[in-house]
């Protein structure tokens, strides 16, 4: 029984610069993992690997036993895999909801066929689907506001939302928390613990230590492209080589 | 408001749009009773369709589209040439002046489509430019820069629809259709995928939409009624030269599509009924052809004052959601709203 | 073998009057990451400044152009306050290189080219302008095989003098080094104090000011001085540009002349009026196949 997300021995090399060095990890199906690691540590460009953005020079990506490396990222997505983005990637000009009906159209891989009327039932469920993200996010009153109106916070819960509407299998989060204030944050936690209760699998990569270790049941630690240790928030707080490479960047 | 509300909405903007093309419109033209009015007509409906086009791959789609002319030649020069050399019907020349100019696009489009905003323009701008030196110089079938005239007019099941009036009638069927069909394509959740793609191209693959298909696709369909715009033209004028498709032609509709608003289908047309009908009203004042230093001062002003343009997408999106009843209804702290696409 | 050796003179006036064009594509394009689409329209009014000044003072080449040099600039330097600036309203770097910006900017300079092209077709009307003849710079010299005009000669010259003026200018004068400084980072180069305002302005001058020299060098070349003659010159060198690698002049000069050459190399196999196509055959080429240029380098995705 091969593992519900698994890279094995997953590399990416840019010019000389191993950004990510032979990691192999394996997330079971309803799992909750944290991904940190120090600032160019290759947290994001291993997720970039894992959605296809950029092309593993070596190792390989299985999502459900299925090989997915080398797939385009719309590929990738329709076959389960939802993210986020670090730096917030909104479409500024179209509205909250047209934002999160993007996430769903992708899932429900709409095309030209779309307006003749038997294709209706696509469309109900893209409605149905982008009203239930946005509820779950809490921004069903933000509905027809244009997105680049809506402020900072709720433009976190948007992208979450959009990725929810495509129905993901896994949920990857790239750091969710940056640029929330503490209340948020707890906020954040609260969503993020609920959407796992419900049955999702995350990945959260984060730079918020304490959000990881309070809600994360497992962490992975990378540190300059290498998985440097894995396991439960305990084991890797007291985990040396993690101290080290989290004290000589002065983090 | 129910649903019935919602209902007769959506016929009354309907109905007075139908009177307005079908009814107003050639009334008033009877009333003036000149020819030339018609034919007035006819080039703001031909263009009106031409900037619906450019609309979709330019305003939604979000491919800054600089040799639209070209497929408007396309179709043109097809339609003529189908005419002409091969003897065939009206009614089977609109509808394969139309795929010609989907296949040169869709062409045009695989090797294009991984080009990004400026460089996707030049290629296009590169690419109208091709066709317009093809055109002027391949005198054997195009005939040149002396152009093709046209005869036998515009039969359709052997009603001739050359006199004005038929001719005004038979243009706004096939016009409206035609936009009909790309305002369900832009007022649609596929609208908004090539909304998303416009807005962010490497987000919108990362939520599953296949980019560089709906990218392939709209171009083509753009193309396909650029062609159509084109064989009406042909047959509408009775003669083409390679001047009714040159690089200026392409800046006219690009014109038409940034005053009305980008991404903005009552804009576009709009824009067109104000750059093919200002030049005319000015004409009946003042001596001289002003057209294309007011279609340049035009363009300018609006992108540096009126970026949005007159009936800004958000606008024109909203009142298609609420006027035409094609937005779901919705309510959240006690707001009323209408969002997505029914 | 004199004919192909005649053609390969011709290719190459043909091609230098391209690269002093595509400079200044290629110094805006550095500076400010933007497409001018108005630069094709500084060259033909270099050319109008230019008859005026013959028909009216007939005074000697070099002070033609010297002051189609300067009319050149001038314009650029409006043609800039009035297509560019109104777009920099925000200057963070995310606006900077944004999209929307290059997109308007690249709509608003094809406004103003329009304008300026209809207006001096307003004034004087869209057909040839006839040149005295006495000015024109056809008069034969033979070497050896090959007979060449003087106009040859004097493009050569001048376009060369002007590239080693623009050396000089970008490597050791203090606008140039805000130029290539700008060029490389215009951030960075606010930072240290460099007021990117005028080092833009200024960019606009020096490359605009080529663009109209050469405008004129044609004119009397050729002897065909028209409103729309800018069109043409300024998409090959637009594609000259794309070729180079964008930012690069030496790039950009030697795509100039591969294309002026090829051009008239073309007319050997074919007729002329085909010749126009070898460079759009070269824009579409290069941007499928080689995005980043020719001769590659770095750069931005596509």
């Amino acid at each position: 029984m091969s593992a519900f997300l698994e890279t094995r021995q997953l590399g990416r090399t840019f010019g000389g610069l191993k950004a990510v060095d032979d990691v192999s990890m394996a997330i079971e199906q309803g799992e909750l993992v944290g991904l940190i690691g120090p600032n160019g540590a290759g947290k994001t460009t291993l997720f970039n690997l894992i959605s296809g953005f950029t092309t593993p020079t070596s190792g390989e990506v299985l999502l459900k036993g299925e090989r997915i490396d080398g797939l385009t990222p719309h590929d990738i997505a329709r076959r389960g895999i939802g993210r986020t983005f670090q730096n917030l990637r909104i479409f500024p000009n179209i509205s909250v909801f047209d934002n999160v009906t993007v996430g769903a159209i992708g899932h429900e891989n709409i095309g030209l066929g779309s307006i003749f009327p038997w294709q209706k039932a696509k469309s109900d469920r893209i409605t149905h689907k982008s009203f239930e993200a946005l509820e779950a996010v809490g921004l069903l009153a933000d509905a027809d506001d244009l997105a680049a109106n809506i402020s900072y916070g709720k433009r976190k819960y948007l992208e979450i939302a959009r990725a929810l509407a495509m129905q993901p299998d896994l949920l990857i989060l790239d750091e969710p928390a940056a640029g929330l204030n503490e209340t948020e944050t707890r906020h954040l936690a609260d969503f993020i613990r609920r959407l796992h209760r419900e049955g999702r699998t995350i990945i959260l990569i984060e730079h918020d230590m304490r959000l990881v270790m309070s809600i994360c049941q497992r962490v992975i630690v990378l540190a300059s492209g290498r998985k440097i240790c894995d396991g439960t928030p305990e084991r890797v707080q007291q985990d040396a080589g993690v101290l080290e490479a989290y004290l000589g960047v002065d983090e | 408001m129910n649903a019935s509300d919602t209902t007769s909405r959506r016929w009354l903007w309907t109905g007075l749009i139908l009177t307005g093309l079908f009814v107003i419109v050639p009334l008033l033209l009877s009333l003036a009773g000149r020819s030339y009015f018609y034919q007035i007509a006819n080039t703001i409906m031909i263009f009106a369709l031409l900037a619906a086009s450019m609309h979709l791959v330019t305003g939604v789609a979000g491919l800054l589209q600089l040799g639209h002319a070209a497929f408007y030649g396309i179709g043109g020069y097809g339609a003529a040439l189908l005419a002409t050399h091969f003897k065939l019907s009206f009614a089977a020349t609109i509808p394969l002046a139309g795929l010609m100019a989907a296949l040169i696009a869709f062409l045009v489009a695989v090797p294009t489509m991984r080009l990004v905003s400026i460089y996707f323009a030049v290629a296009t701008l590169g690419i109208g430019q091709m066709l317009h030196v093809i055109t002027l110089n391949w005198v054997a079938v195009t005939k040149g820069p002396n152009g093709i005239l046209l005869f036998g007019g515009m039969k359709l099941f052997d009603i001739d629809f050359s006199k004005p009036v038929p001719a005004y009638y038979l243009v706004a069927v096939i016009v409206a259709a035609c936009v009909y069909v790309i305002h369900r394509l832009s007022h649609s959740y596929y609208g908004n995928a090539l909304r998303a793609l416009r807005e962010d191209d490497q987000c919108a693959d990362a939520m599953g939409i296949n980019t560089p298909r709906l990218k392939l696709e709209s171009f083509t369909v753009s193309g396909f009624f650029a062609g159509v715009a084109g064989a009406l033209w042909a047959h509408t004028a009775g003669y083409i030269s390679p001047a009714d498709f040159n690089f200026n032609v392409s800046i006219l509709i690009l014109s038409m599509v940034v005053l009305g608003g980008l991404g903005s289908l009552p804009g576009s047309i709009l824009g067109a009924i104000i750059l093919i009908g200002l030049p005319e009203v000015l004409r009946e004042f003042k001596a001289g052809d002003f057209r294309n230093i007011i279609i340049g001062v035009v363009l300018f002003g609006v992108i540096l004052f009126q970026p949005r343009g007159l009936i800004g997408e958000v606008s024109a999106l909203d009142f298609i959601r609420n006027q035409f009843g094609l937005g779901r209804k919705a309510r959240s702290d006690g707001k009323q709203m209408r969002v997505g696409w029914l | 073998m004199d004919y192909y050796l005649q053609q390969l003179v011709i290719g190459l006036s043909l091609g230098m009057v391209y690269a002093l064009v595509a400079i200044g594509f290629t110094l805006i394009f550095g500076v400010l990451n933007v497409v001018n689409f108005a630069h094709g329209e500084i060259y033909t009014i270099g050319a109008f400044a230019g008859l005026l000044l013959f028909v009216s003072f007939a005074p000697p080449l070099v002070v033609v152009l010297l002051v189609v040099l300067a009319v050149g600039a001038l314009t650029g330097v409006g043609l800039e306050r009035f297509a560019f600036k109104p777009f920099r309203r925000f200057n963070d770097e995310a606006t900077l290189k944004s999209r929307a910006m290059r997109e308007a900017t690249l709509m608003s300079s094809l406004a103003l080219s329009i304008v300026a092209r209809e207006g001096i077709e307003l004034v004087f009307g869209s057909q040839f302008q006839s040149l005295p003849l006495q000015h024109m710079l056809n008069s034969p010299i033979k070497i050896g095989p090959v007979t060449i005009v003087d106009g040859d000669l004097i493009i050569f010259g001048t376009s060369f003098l002007m590239l080693a003026g623009l050396q000089f200018v970008l490597k050791h004068t203090s606008v140039g080094l805000s130029i290539r400084a700008v060029s490389n980072n215009a951030l960075g180069a606010r930072y240290v104090g460099i007021d990117t305002d005028r080092t833009i302005a200024w960019t606009f001058a020096v490359g605009s000011g080529m663009g109209a020299v050469a405008g004129i060098l044609v004119g009397l070349y050729y002897g065909a001085i028209f409103p729309a003659m800018g069109f043409t010159p300024g998409i090959k060198a637009f594609v000259a540009m794309v070729m180079g690698g964008l930012s690069s002049i030496p790039g950009a000069v030697i795509c100039a002349l591969i294309i002026g050459i090829s051009e008239a190399l073309s007319s050997i196999f074919v007729s002329s009026v085909w010749q126009d196509l070898v460079a759009y055959a070269f824009l579409i080429i290069t941007l499928i196949f080689f995005p980043r240029g020719i001769f590659g380098g770095a750069r931005e995705r596509v």
